[in-house]
């Protein structure tokens, strides 16, 4: 899983919960692997982005290193900071571990870098 | 603009889709809207119940690094097969166990849907390969739980495609669709051995592309 699909999942879906967001990463085997980068499409999915979800995440798994907490004005010309962005959202994998419901504690396991967000008959 | 069949093995997936007339007219469908789908700069693009994978990859394999791909399975196996599809022609697509799309809390430019239509028993919709297939009531089970939220998870400019059977009243789901907000219109169809298949494309009203 990588940070991009972090940044993109909730538990809202379950009964009694409200947001589900953000899910709490309890990471234990994370890697890098390297995507192709293109700065153009990273600055265009930028805006989408919750930032600082996605720092925090970053931060979860020892992955922050440098990345600027807040967004810095015109980064569609930094191309240093647009490759960290891609770095963080697009290379950083969440081989195995878990995200956690921040309302009611539920587990959701990962497991070969795929969250299973399946929910039981009575939670829904 | 096409859109070759990428490369794909079930070997180790046996309770996968395996892609059929169906997922070919799927992509057939795709390839003929594809300078459509150009003209709205989509960047994030999602199949739901993308099975083997390869309608995904499909895509991905055209658009390459100015999109994302994301991919939904009810079935465990299905999210592993797509994985490995999409590793297969280098390319990557995001894959997540869940039930349709509910856990997502951002919204896409695409989205597509290849659904279990058959008619049958309620009862039929149980895990594994059976949630390929097995639709309940006229093939519309699964078909109404995704297109009641639909309005939640397309961008405005968004636009999505499903797959239907005639058995599932395509004409009907388009009339439902309306009241809901949707234009919807039928952009391929297709009669093969015992089925008439058709593929769907639907677009929030008041989107002028
Ligand atoms: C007809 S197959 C299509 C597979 C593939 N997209 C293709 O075109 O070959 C339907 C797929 O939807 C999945 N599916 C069924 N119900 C689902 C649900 N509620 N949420 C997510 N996926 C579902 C099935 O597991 C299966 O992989």
């Amino acid at each position: 899983m990588k940070l991009i699909t972090h940044n993109m999942l909730t538990s809202k879906c379950m009964k009694g919960v409200t947001v589900g967001y953000p899910l709490k990463i309890q990471a234990v085997d994370v890697k890098t692997s390297e995507v192709d980068f293109n700065p153009e499409f990273i600055s265009r999915l930028i805006p989408k982005v919750d930032w600082n979800v996605l720092c925090e995440a970053a931060e979860s798994v020892g992955f922050l290193d440098d990345l600027p907490r807040e967004l810095i004005e015109n980064y569609e010309n930094d191309v240093d900071f647009l490759k960290k962005a891609h770095r963080v959202l697009l290379e950083v994998d969440i081989i195995n571990g878990e995200l956690v419901c921040p309302e009611t504690g539920r587990k959701f396991p990962i497991n070969n870098g795929i969250p299973n967000m399946l929910l039981n008959e009575d939670e829904v | 603009m096409s859109l070759p069949t990428p490369i794909y093995d079930l070997k180790q997936f046996d309770s996968v889709y395996e892609p059929s007339e169906d997922t070919f007219l799927f992509i057939d469908a795709l390839e003929a809207d594809l300078e459509y789908i150009h003209s709205l700069r989509p960047s994030c693009i999602l199949e739901v119940g993308s099975g083997s994978g390869i309608v995904i990859t499909s895509l991905a394999r055209h658009f390459q690094t100015q999109c994302l791909f994301f991919a939904t399975d009810i079935n465990p196996v299905a999210c592993l097969c797509t994985k490995q599809t999409a590793y297969l022609n280098n390319v990557v697509v995001h894959c997540t166990n869940m039930n349709l799309y509910c856990n997502f809390k951002s919204i896409f430019d695409i989205i597509l849907f290849n659904p279990p239509y058959v008619c049958t028993e309620d009862s039929e919709i149980k895990p594994g390969i059976n949630r390929s297939w097995a639709g309940g009531r006229d093939g519309r089970i699964i078909i109404d739980q995704f297109l009641s939220q639909l309005k939640l998870f397309l961008s405005d400019s968004g636009v999505c495609y499903m797959v239907a059977l005639k058995e599932n009243k395509p004409y009907e789901i388009m009339a439902t669709m309306k009241v809901l907000g949707f234009n919807s219109c039928i952009i391929k169809e297709r009669r093969i051995l015992g089925e008439h298949l058709f593929v769907i494309r639907f677009i929030k009203e008041g989107n002028l592309k």
